[in-house]
């Protein structure tokens, strides 16, 4: 405007008053606004700064100075060391949310190697959480979680973790082969699951992976799983009581979660019930599954869920439970496909021990008149044998004897 | 006059030693793959399913093998059969005939003299069948109706549970794993021992595989079926110079050895194995 002023006719007056309404306006001084451009910074800063790509980001419209305020206070050469840029100058909501977090707690505490808004999301190279370049964006965030919940990163010796190898667990994982082997970024990731700034710790009642919330947490994604569960006795919708009741990552772990329909998965069933039901989990490894599942492909026989079902077990009782007396045939016809209403009354879970013989008498007595029989026999032949053997030496002895003298 | 050192005497024939072959080929492949199942949770077992290539190839042998077992059971009641008729005999003569396979008052008798000379009294004067050869061939029929009939029900579980109720298939399993225990417990040591381990006859007693024995063992070892056979006649017909061939003795003592010892090893496992599961509960 001022460049443009070429009526020389126009007083000096004129002028300044115009430019000091402008001033008013925006509310600087004189001094300041004619503060630092850009390419004042570039003029040091050219080396570190990408100005391509700075430009390309979220913040490719903004000055330099709109984030390096003293910088932009100062008239010539900004003081050295600058306090750190506030993010939250305009992210405001975001910067109290990391506040209230583990993470930012840290920071408050002057933890130096605590995650602050750029360790995360980089300086000058922020970009939407959608572009595959942002350092936030789904296939990138495990990486840039694991820059410090990793083994071998520098945090993993100077902090106590919890978790160890995370990031190798989770690429392991289903979710992590869903991100990287089949490229699905709907797939949960870090932030999925432990938010993205209102990062907890798992013991904290407000964290999304807190045991009470960890329902709510994995139903997110997986809604028609959650409303299964709802009803089902795991439920404390259902089932009230002082104990505690399963969440999803007591059975499916939580960044190893397997396929269900894998081996390690399927052979781990029995001792994830058992956590909880170890009495059953323990007779069923009495009976032929269980047995058999010890062995190479037992992964294939029937397991706890297989019978009992997973998100949806019922109360027995229950119509809709899958080893009610109206269902269980077609339960076990799911590997027997010849099985009838007799069949179905194998005792899955009986043994033949003292807790079940008030229960199961006859496989108590069974068992014991079996163990007299074999005990009998062996006590008799056992003793007969061992009887026998100074005998049979001294027969051998004899035997030799005499066959020495027909030789010689 | 022969010496009798180097005649020899048929004990068991071909077809005897042919069904004893099929007994040995699936009890000892019945014991490894049911005792695997049996005894699931111990490392040794799980190297027998790794090795088998999983429990469904152990399933399929176990399941096959007891074929086998129906087989040697049928062919062993017509061989009774066609001895019953060849004897000449009625059938309680036959089935009661004081030398014939089953246990008399004859045996009992015996087994008070074995203890004697057990304890340094004189050798009894054992027939063609002693009361432990007795034991061992009624124990495989009885062994059979048991072990095959709960067997077959766990074979057939649908089926089996249109008879019975389901619960009785964790009775048949019991029996059924037991029976086993019993069996391959019996046959492992004491018939091992009985039979080849003793310091007589150790390492091998290889009459069931190449069928005949020295005039000298039979005089010594069964006297009584020595006297019999010289008084009847029999002896004259019976006894040959034909020795067995060399070839059928190395064979026999071979394959006898490696099925001994696979059977010993086996009950080592299952010894040491129960006696951890025993003191671990």
């Amino acid at each position: 405007m001022i460049m443009k002023q070429n009526n020389p006719g126009l007083s000096g007056i004129r002028v300044a008053l115009l430019y000091g309404a402008l001033l008013l306006i925006l509310g600087l001084d004189a001094d300041k606004a004619q503060a630092l451009t850009n390419d004042d910074c570039l003029g040091c800063h050219g080396d570190s700064i990408q100005t391509e790509i700075f430009s390309a980001t979220v913040h490719g419209g903004n000055g330099c100075v709109s984030c390096h305020k003293e910088a932009g206070a100062a008239k010539d050469e900004h003081p050295v060391p600058m306090s750190p840029v506030n993010c939250g100058g305009c992210h405001e909501r975001v910067a109290a949310v990391h506040a209230q977090s583990m993470h930012g707690k840290a920071v408050k505490k002057g933890d130096k190697e605590a995650p602050k808004c750029h360790s995360c999301h980089s300086k000058h190279e922020i970009f939407r959480p959608t572009d595959p370049r942002s350092s936030t964006y789904p296939l990138n965030i495990p990486a840039t979680c694991g820059r410090c919940h990793q083994e071998g990163s520098s945090m993993t010796t100077t902090h106590k973790m919890r978790e160890k190898n995370v990031v190798d667990n989770y690429t392991m994982s289903i979710h992590g082969k869903g991100l990287y082997k089949e490229g699905l970024i709907v797939t949960a990731t870090c932030s999925s699951c432990h938010t993205n700034h209102n990062v907890l710790p798992a013991g904290d009642p407000k964290s999304s992976v807190h045991r009470n919330n960890v329902v709510a947490t994995c139903t997110q994604c997986h809604v028609g799983i959650g409303q299964q569960f709802d009803k089902s006795v795991h439920s404390p919708l259902v089932t009230k009581t002082d104990k505690k009741l399963p969440v999803c990552i007591d059975c499916h772990s939580d960044h190893t979660i397997a396929r269900v329909d894998k081996k390690d998965f399927r052979l781990a069933i029995a001792r994830q019930c058992g956590n909880c039901h170890g009495r059953y989990s323990s007779t069923y490894l009495e009976t032929y599954h269980g047995r058999a599942s010890m062995l190479k492909g037992g992964e294939r026989l029937a397991k706890c869920s297989d019978c009992h079902g997973s998100h949806d077990i019922m109360p027995v009782a229950s119509p809709e439970s899958r080893i009610n007396k109206a269902n269980i045939v077609e339960t076990c016809s799911a590997c027997h496909p010849k099985a009838n209403a007799g069949f179905a009354t194998y005792l899955t879970h009986a043994t033949h021990s003292k807790e079940d013989k008030d229960r199961y008498p006859y496989l108590y007595y069974t068992f014991w008149a079996m163990t007299g029989l074999l005990l009998g026999t062996f006590a008799f032949f056992g003793l007969h044998t061992l009887l026998w053997i100074p005998r049979s030496f001294i027969e051998r002895l004899k035997a030799d004897r005499k066959n020495r003298e027909k030789q010689g | 006059m022969n010496d009798s050192s180097a005649m020899y005497i048929e004990r068991f024939n071909v077809f005897q030693r042919f069904l004893h072959f099929l007994i040995i080929i699936s009890f000892l492949t019945l014991a490894v793959t049911g005792m695997t199942l049996k005894f699931a949770m111990e490392g040794w077992a799980q190297a027998i399913a790794e090795a088998a290539g999983g429990f469904a190839v152990l399933g399929a042998l176990h399941r096959f093998c007891a074929i086998i077992t129906f087989i040697y059971f049928f062919l062993t009641l017509g061989m009774l059969y066609r001895m019953w008729k060849a004897s000449g005999k009625s059938l309680a003569g036959f089935i009661f005939d004081p030398e014939g396979l089953v246990p008399n008052l004859n045996d009992a008798k015996e087994l008070i003299a074995t203890l004697k000379w057990f304890f340094g009294g004189p050798r009894p004067h054992y027939g063609r069948w002693t009361y432990w050869e007795k034991f061992d061939f009624m124990a495989v029929f009885w062994g059979i109706a048991v072990i095959g009939s709960t067997g077959l029900a766990l074979w057939f579980p649908e089926g089996f549970s249109k008879l019975l109720p389901g619960y009785w298939l964790n009775i048949a399993t019991i029996i059924h794993s037991d029976e086993a225990l019993l069996a391959s417990g019996f046959i492992f040591t004491i018939h091992f021992y009985n039979t080849h381990l003793r310091p007589e006859k150790f390492p091998l007693d290889p009459v069931i595989f190449v069928g005949s024995i020295t005039l000298d063992e039979l005089k010594h070892e069964r006297p009584r079926e020595y006297e019999q056979l010289l008084a009847s006649g029999e002896l004259e017909k019976m006894v040959s110079k034909i020795a067995p061939a060399a070839w059928h003795l190395m064979a026999a003592r071979i394959f006898g050895i490696f099925v001994v010892s696979t059977g010993s090893l086996l009950i080592i496992a299952i010894i040491v194995s129960m006696a951890r599961y025993l003191g671990g509960h």
